[in-house]
């Protein structure tokens, strides 16, 4: 089982009072499958994402990766984890503005300690997987919205995590361009990435092959999609 | 993340920001050329006094019969002193310790002529032994030697600046000056004695390239005292073997001497080598406040680049927000920004170092400041720039690292 989570509690305090955004969360995920984890504003889909993509650490709770227990792990661990484990797409593309395509790319690979050398020749390949190859020297301001987006999709690739982690991919994008990267999801997925793709909209979220709903930060159906 | 990426990322975001790094720069800048600035005019100042007490001598003694008035001078010859002498010249030889040599010199002032042209000087007689005891040399012809002093000779050797006023371009060896009633023959012309113009003790109070220099025997034969009561001599140079004998030899000499003048205080005692220790304490406290304003300027330079870098900071969260969610642990953010403080302030350091140096150049060469840069202030003044970056940088980037990664990869 590549993610195993089991009685997760998370509580905020929101000034004096403490707020419990998830409880009682429990859910497997398998290697190689494509989930959507959806939910309205406030379910706590946001806050499972941040405990799934290691930004955060449960209260309550017990969240095994890979066998690891990631809730036992130290903030330096919490960074290598996000670094080889968790590839991120961002609603927003969340790039480096003032850099290349190309050095977005490179940016974990430096983090993970990757050589200059092997460092380039991976983040093209990861461009290139993504169809742009020979856009790399571009910065995000001088790409289109679905190309920034493939960036970012390359950038979460370049490292081989173990699960790809999207969190509204399609948000800030028309609904053309929506369905290209959708599409590029699904290559994905059949090349053998775990995927999970966080979002509100049900047909972004007909893309998966399962569907985890929640409301009021607990799990209200996880079923496979027909 | 390695040390050269570090760097990489740090240099690309100020070049990014050329205006902005300049501008934090600026204090660096400011700071570093100041220091090196003061630093170099202390510097200038102490080996200026250095040269002037070497040109006096630092292992001599000097004894100067004082500057009298009519009144005091009759009650003084009343008491039976009678001035300096070359009996008290006599004496120090024999009795005071380590001494080498002494130079006994009368003084007059009096006015030169040559041609049409003439010019006020004070005319000097001295031994042979005079130019060796104080450092001195000549520029052309030869200095008064032993057989124009044994035979009483009429010539003279005249300073740099009086033999140009007299001479202009003309060649003055061998030409005749006349000086009261007696004419001389110009055997020697000094070389200049720029740094010592002004006043040390009661030492040369006055422009010694004006002085002409005579055998001491030709000064008593031929010349009038300026007054019946002068003394018989002005000054007595005396030169100690090594510094370390001149305290004890100094006060044996001052012993002999007042014996000699009947406890009359006529005269005084000038030690080159005591002012020089004495200028150099005054100095230090002078040039620690010198260097101390210079530092503060750099510490104020330093708050400039943490207020820009705290500001920096805050507009950058996002970035760092990004860098935290793909894998860069805190210390990756702290050791960025640290860089980049780092870098800004190298970088001001080496623009700093340029400028202090220019400064300093065009303070020597604009004003009559004389400054001297010893390489250490440049190596001082750098490296307390890399400190005050690293310092400064240091609260801003542990704000950067600190930041919550899921609060500032959301943050607008």
């Amino acid at each position: 089982m590549l993610i195993e989570i089991k009685d997760l509690q998370k509580n905020y305090l929101m000034g004096e009072i403490e707020v419990t955004a998830l409880k009682n969360v429990s859910l497997q995920i398998r290697k190689n499958e494509y989930v959507a984890i959806m939910g309205p504003s406030g379910s706590g889909k946001s806050t499972l994402m941040n405990i799934l993509g290691c930004l955060d650490t449960p209260t309550m709770g017990e969240y095994l990766f890979n066998n690891v227990d990631v809730s036992s792990l130290t903030d330096d661990e919490l960074s290598a984890m996000r670094n080889r484990e968790i590839g991120f797409i961002f609603q927003t593309f969340n790039l480096l503005p003032k850099m290349s395509s190309l050095h977005n790319v490179e940016l974990p690979l430096m983090y993970g300690g990757v050589d200059k050398h092997a460092r380039k020749e991976r983040a093209e390949r990861a461009l290139q997987r993504v169809g742009l190859a020979e856009r790399m020297h571009h910065k995000p301001s001088e790409l289109s919205g679905g190309q920034r987006q493939r960036v970012a999709v390359a950038r979460a690739l370049v490292t081989n995590p173990g699960i790809l982690l999207a969190d509204e991919p399609t948000g800030a994008l028309d609904s053309k361009t929506g369905e290209e990267i959708m599409a590029l999801f699904d290559e994905l997925h059949n090349e053998g990435n775990t995927i999970i793709v966080i979002t509100h909209e049900k047909e972004i979220a007909e893309y998966a092959h399962r569907t985890i709903f929640l409301k009021d930060g607990m799990i209200f159906s996880d079923a496979p999609n027909k | 993340m390695q040390f050269e990426e570090n760097i990489r990322v740090a240099l690309r975001g100020l070049i990014e920001h050329k205006f902005r790094s300049f501008l934090t720069m600026l204090g660096i800048i400011f700071g570093v050329a100041s220091v090196i600035a003061m630093l170099s005019i202390g510097e200038g100042a102490k080996r200026e006094a250095i040269a002037k007490y070497q040109e006096l001598g630092v292992t001599n003694i000097i004894v100067r019969d004082k500057n009298l008035s009519g009144a005091e001078l009759e009650e003084v010859r009343a008491k039976f002193s009678q001035g300096l002498s070359l009996a008290d010249a006599n004496a120090i030889r024999e009795i005071v310790p380590g001494v080498e040599k002494v130079a006994p010199q009368a003084e007059k002032k009096t006015e030169v002529k040559f041609a049409d042209k003439s010019s006020n000087s004070t005319l000097i007689g001295i031994t042979p032994d005079f130019i060796d005891i104080l450092n001195y040399e000549t520029g052309k012809g030869i200095f008064i030697d032993d057989q124009h002093y044994n035979n009483g000779m009429k010539v003279c050797v005249l300073g740099a600046s009086i033999a140009r006023t007299l001479f202009q371009s003309r060649e003055p060896v061998g030409e005749m000056v006349k000086i009261d009633d007696q004419w001389l023959e110009v055997v020697g012309v000094m070389k200049s004695k720029a740094l010592f113009t002004e006043t040390v003790g009661e030492l040369a109070s006055r422009d010694l390239n004006n002085d002409v220099y005579i055998p001491l025997s030709t000064f008593h034969k031929r010349f009038e005292p300026e007054n019946e009561l002068a003394s018989e001599l002005k000054q007595l140079t005396v030169k100690i073997e090594s510094s370390e004998k001149l305290m004890v030899a100094a006060s044996v000499l001052e012993e002999i001497i007042k014996r000699h003048h009947y406890n009359n205080e006529d005269f005084s005692i000038v030690i080159p080598y005591e002012l020089l220790k004495q200028e150099e304490k005054e100095r230090r406290i002078y040039n620690i406040l010198l260097g101390a304003i210079a530092a503060i300027s750099l510490i104020v330079g330093g708050i400039g680049i943490m207020n820009i870098m705290l500001a920096t900071v805050m507009e950058r969260t996002r970035e760092i927000g990004i860098r935290r969610a793909i894998g860069a642990r805190k210390a990756d953010i702290m050791s960025q920004f640290v860089t980049e403080a780092v870098a800004i302030s190298i970088t001001g350091g080496i623009i700093g170092v340029i400028l202090g140096v220019m400064l300093s150049l065009g303070i020597t060469l604009f004003t009559d400041v004389t400054t001297f840069i010893r390489l250490y202030s440049v190596f001082i003044a750098f490296g307390f720039s890399v400190i005050v970056g690293i310092s400064f940088g240091y609260l801003p980037a542990k704000s950067a690292a600190n930041l919550k990664p899921i609060e500032s990869i959301r943050y607008e």
